[in-house]
């Protein structure tokens, strides 16, 4: 056979285009469904970053296994977001400006969602974020969706556990003045009158405390029999632990999630023993927390914490709801989301509300000698 | 009555935390007349050294204690020869900018190396402290003021019946007399720097098993040292001893008995009643001298 001009050239167009023929045939059928993620790599919150993209990385691993969505392979695809709101901004920029990317998983750090809120209304595709300011998802802004109860949320559950449960109806109300724990003393001094319980000393501390013990006298001459806090920073936390043991108070003490983290659990040690927190993750709450918390611990060797629990959660309910939609078209994924409803996942079951909100309730947990047991769940209908 | 002692106890020993740190800001004022705005730093610097030793290399206590300000010492010497000695012909401003980009430096290079977890470093003793009638006394607490007396009454030896100490002192009065003399007004600065960053990681080491170990902690410290030495005088050695333990009393008791989230801000507004109506302190004569 010989070669002739017109065979070499159509042989050449052939072999030019091939590529782009394959490769458009396979972005339609078969290729992946790409989902972004911004998560701390480096700055202060390096280490929680870790956890949450080995959350998000397990949900992927697992649905890809039974054979993906829409007969596609799941692609995360992650950017540092340096633990700071410009750092954010600018990781969201850059995933949003790949076309293929269908969702998004945004901040647990209500600041940087707050940050990136323009930028994903202007998108218009479906986020996923676990801050809890009740705010974010009063903003109008139809994309956001929180994979964490909202800070509204725990006021309330350490008010009812506290009167219902402990049966204690004079409260020492403990908060930081900033923004978190003046919101969350709002939150629990409002949730307490309608159960019949007084506050006896509502009392704000400034964050970076040395020392508590004027806070500490001023709980005793009280007379609270239960304390609620709000604390930011776990060594605020573990000095005013220390000291309020040191001083003789042993009144039952509800506190926010700080007080079961574990730095707080290793600052404060034996302090912090009997007391109990409200927990968004708890491993022993529900069938699907616990298989959960195996899975993260046969793939990384270390218990889990909500950290890696709400990205695990976003993507298996995003997964769902693009499955459900049958289609990666944000308007339709949104709707899907919105109708999830009895989704059990590792955070909790799952009824998204006209806001945005999965979670509705929070699981109350009790430190007993170090150990976090999970005492119940306390769930809201509105 | 109770109440006042239990008040009264916290706020000497927090105040004591506060006039170790000023005590360092002190001395490199007096020789080299600049602020030394990283020796908050000093003191975290040697908690974390400290958590190396003791804790993660599980070391006897006190030789880690002995390895922690010896490291301060290592630093001292390496602070000055890259922060000050470069400025030295310098205003003073230079200076003060260089000590501010050293502690930034120092509490990043902290943070990288070590992440952002605050630690727990245990305490001298066993015991966490004594209940003495209506009053319980932190026994770590205890040793600081302990700790704080000794001191007070070793830089008294020090800078008045030593030959070194002297030489430190002329070399703060007037470096170009104390040249012409023959003392080497290079190695008195260098000394100074060395106490200051030990003194400074004494305090820390001090104060870590009550505050624990964090990034934050120098700054916070420094920042209520800085107004107990412009309250107690800048360039007095007493007037810092004296300024910390006001501080400390006056916070503690600021926030019992008018406002707790406010504490920070009664150090601050009798910072700045000094300011107005005695800017030279209640020992410091010498600051006008120097001006």
């Amino acid at each position: 056979m010989t070669l002739t001009r017109r065979g070499f050239t159509a042989g050449l167009a052939a072999g030019l285009t091939a590529p782009y023929i394959i490769g458009s045939a396979r972005a339609q059928g078969g290729g992946t469904i790409k989902i972004g993620m911004c998560a701390p790599i480096t700055g202060p919150a390096a280490e929680a970053g870790k956890y949450a993209t080995g959350g998000a990385k397990l949900a992927v691993e697992a649905i890809n296994k039974a054979g993906g969505i829409l007969g596609k392979q799941i692609e995360l695809i992650i950017e540092d977001d340096q633990t700071t709101n410009p750092g954010i901004v600018l990781a969201f920029s850059k995933l949003a400006a790949n076309p293929e990317i269908v969702g998004f998983l945004g901040s647990i750090r209500s600041t940087q969602v707050h940050a990136m809120a323009p930028d994903v209304m202007k998108l218009g595709k479906p986020v996923m974020f676990g801050g809890t300011d009740p705010n974010l998802t009063k903003l109008g802004n139809p994309w956001l969706f929180r994979f964490r109860p909202n800070d509204s949320y725990s006021g309330r559950v350490i008010a009812e556990y506290g009167v219902k449960n402990l049966d204690k109806k004079k409260w020492a109300v403990l908060h930081s003045t900033d923004a978190f724990g003046t919101a969350g003393g709002k939150a629990l001094t409002e949730a307490l009158g309608p159960l019949g319980a007084t506050v006896a000393l509502d009392q704000g501390y400034a964050n970076q405390s040395q020392d508590f013990t004027p806070v500490v006298l001023a709980i005793k001459q009280s007379g609270a029999d239960i304390l609620g806090s709000y604390f930011t920073f776990e060594n605020d936390l573990g000095i005013f632990a220390r000291q309020l043991r040191q001083l003789g108070v042993n009144i039952p003490w509800v506190g926010s999630p700080s007080i079961v983290n574990v730095t707080a659990l290793k600052l404060a040690g034996p302090a912090l023993y009997g007391t109990y927190g409200v927990a968004d993750y708890a491993e022993d709450s529900s069938e699907a927390s616990k298989a959960f918390g195996k899975a993260y611990r046969d793939a990384y060797k270390v218990a889990p914490d909500n950290q890696s629990s709400w990205p695990y959660d976003a993507i298996n309910v995003l997964a769902t709801a693009i499955k459900n939609a049958g289609s990666t078209d944000p308007q339709k994924i949104r709707e899907a989301i919105l109708t999830v409803k009895k989704y059990p996942g590792a955070e909790g079951e799952y009824n998204f509300d006209k806001n945005g909100d999965g979670l509705h309730g929070y699981n109350i947990v009790k430190n007993e000698k170090g150990n976090i047991v999970f005492d119940k769940h306390i769930e809201f209908d509105n | 009555m109770d109440l006042v002692l239990q008040l009264l106890f916290t706020g000497i020993g927090i105040g004591a935390v506060y006039a170790l740190v000023a005590l360092g800001f002190v001395l490199i004022f007096r020789a080299t007349n600049v602020v030394n705005f990283a020796q908050g730093e000093f003191s975290m610097v040697a908690a974390y050294l400290m958590v190396v030793c003791a804790v993660d290399l599980e070391l006897p206590y006190w030789l880690s204690f002995i390895i922690a300000l010896a490291g301060m010492a290592v630093i001292g010497a390496i602070f000055n020869l890259g922060v000050y000695y470069p400025l030295r012909h310098r205003t003073y401003l230079p200076v003060i900018i260089a000590t501010i980009g050293a502690s930034i430096l120092m509490a990043n290079g902290v943070l990288a190396l070590y992440g952002p977890q605050p630690q727990v470093l245990p305490g001298w003793f066993e015991t966490p402290g004594i209940q003495l009638g209506p009053v319980y006394l932190d026994s770590q607490y205890l040793l600081i003021i302990v700790v704080t007396i000794a001191l007070v009454i070793f830089n008294y030896w020090f800078f008045e019946h030593t030959m070194i100490g002297k030489k430190l002192q002329a070399t703060s009065q007037d470096k170009e007399m104390a040249s012409l003399l023959g003392i080497s007004v290079s190695t008195m600065i260098m000394v100074t720097f060395i106490y200051s960053a030990v003194l400074g990681g004494l305090a820390g080491l001090l104060v870590a098993p009550i505050l624990f170990v964090s990034i934050q902690m120098g700054s916070t410290i420094a920042l209520k040292a800085f107004a107990a030495t412009i309250i107690g005088g800048f360039g007095d050695v007493t007037g810092a001893i004296i300024g910390g333990l006001a501080l400390g009393i006056i916070e503690t008791f600021g926030a019992a008995y008018i406002s707790v989230p406010y504490k920070d801000g009664f150090a601050f507004l009798v910072l700045v009643l000094f300011l107005v109506f005695r800017p030279q302190g209640i020992f410091g004569e010498r600051v006008a001298e120097k001006a």
